[in-house]
């Protein structure tokens, strides 16, 4: 059964890139555009790990955050931040609220994202880099 | 006696000096009052002014590394994924640098606009044209968009407006910035209108939706540079210099932008240009 992560991100073409990657690992990617309802979806349909945007139209990401770890349920859920806000009250707030780890956008490409995400799902990284000659 | 008179008139002169000085220091007193109190305000508006331009600058940021974060990304796969990409994935990729590009350039253009109309630089390019043709391009523009989000938009012409000299291009941009954030605010199911009317020697314009409306203490503010509604839900996006623009371009051409409250409910956006040939 494949690992399912929870794509919270409004920015399709972010995500069309991003999630490239992820599908080609094997993950069941689910994108989730709409902060307002992303809670009860991910209380639903129980992901594995949620990448989570900070600027979402509804609700934010760090709002979204901590409501998921006010509940039992998602309490210990894998949240790992990915966001192009990277100021320090929002990292601070981010990892108070219990996230597991604040990724910057503009710090990783899409090739990348796959170990990160392996690293928390207890997997094997991938070490084989794809390199195109100089 | 004459000394008793002359000792009264000198002590009645003094007391008369002394109530003339009081008065005018009394009255000094209130324009110095009056004066510390301007400048408190002063001092308040500037560091609002100043706070705003901070509170905007992480947003700015955050929007200018939005699509960067995508073209990159974009690049990375197709330099290190393209034997395992399809032409169709391919192609896709490089439609979104493609699109991401041009989000860049708009923005940065808006910041060059921003930049010449504070300097009294900002031009524009008239032509002598049919406004009415470009309000039903832009509606056309906008309609698969409003059908996408449940609503719709509606355009209405007032034939008696003749052809006279603006800038097509920078009304358009007007019109994309009032008709953008009319969809932007509308619940599924509005309808958003687009009228022109000719009043008097002017061409009048309004963008009207049935949306949230504008907050009271707001209304002053919305022509403001980095002015961002308080009544998203969510997080604020954009840059906060789209009605700014737009009434530096519709001043540029001597008319004027304004704000009314639509009825029953929602915003109505209107701006004026005066017809010339």
């Amino acid at each position: 059964m494949p690992k399912k992560i929870f794509f919270v991100e409004d920015d399709e073409g972010f995500y069309n890139i991003f999630s490239v990657p992820l599908k080609m690992k094997g993950y069941d990617i689910v994108r989730v555009s709409e902060g307002s309802s992303a809670v009860e979806r991910i209380i639903t349909e129980k992901p594995d790990l949620i990448l989570l945007d900070i600027v979402l139209p509804g609700m934010s990401g760090l709002d979204i955050l901590k409501e998921l770890r006010e509940r039992e349920e998602t309490q210990s859920v894998v949240v790992i931040m990915l966001t192009n806000f990277g100021s320090d009250e929002n990292i601070s707030r981010a990892m108070e609220y219990g996230a597991n780890d604040y990724l910057m956008k503009y710090n990783i490409v899409p090739s990348e994202l796959p170990d990160k995400i392996a690293l928390f799902l207890g997997e094997d990284q991938d070490f084989n880099v794809k390199v195109m000659g100089s | 006696m004459e000394k008793i008179t002359l000792l009264n008139i000198l002590v009645i002169l003094e007391s008369l000096i002394l109530l003339i000085i009081s008065f005018i220091l009394f009255f000094k007193l209130k324009d110095l009052s009056k004066l510390k109190k301007l400048q408190d305000e002063l001092n308040d508006l500037k560091s609002s002014k100043n706070s705003a331009r901070d509170d905007f600058l992480p947003i700015l940021v955050h929007e200018l590394r939005s699509p960067l974060s995508v073209i990159r990304g974009a690049a990375d796969l197709l330099i290190k994924s393209t034997d395992e990409l399809s032409v169709v994935q391919i192609q896709t990729l490089l439609n979104q640098i493609k699109n991401s590009s041009t989000t860049l350039l708009t923005m940065v253009g808006s910041i060059l606009d921003v930049s010449k109309m504070e300097n009294g630089k900002f031009e524009i390019n008239k032509t002598f044209s049919d406004i009415n043709s470009v309000l039903n391009e832009e509606c056309s523009y906008f309609d698969p968009l409003t059908k996408i989000k449940k609503l719709s938009i509606q355009c209405t012409v007032d034939k008696d407006i003749p052809n006279f000299s603006f800038d097509i291009e920078r009304v358009k941009q007007v019109l994309n910035n009032l008709i953008s954030n009319a969809i932007k605010f509308s619940p599924e199911g509005a309808v958003i209108t687009v009228t022109s009317k000719k009043t008097g020697s002017d061409c009048v314009v309004y963008v009207s939706d049935l949306g949230v409306g504008i907050p009271e203490h707001e209304k002053n503010s919305l022509f403001q540079k980095f002015f961002q509604a308080s009544n998203q839900n969510g997080v604020q996006k954009g840059t906060g210099l789209g009605l700014f623009i737009s009434k530096g371009i519709v001043e540029a051409h001597g008319g004027k932008i304004w704000f009314e409250n639509n009825s029953p409910q929602g915003s109505k956006f209107c701006f004026s240009i005066p017809i010339k040939s």
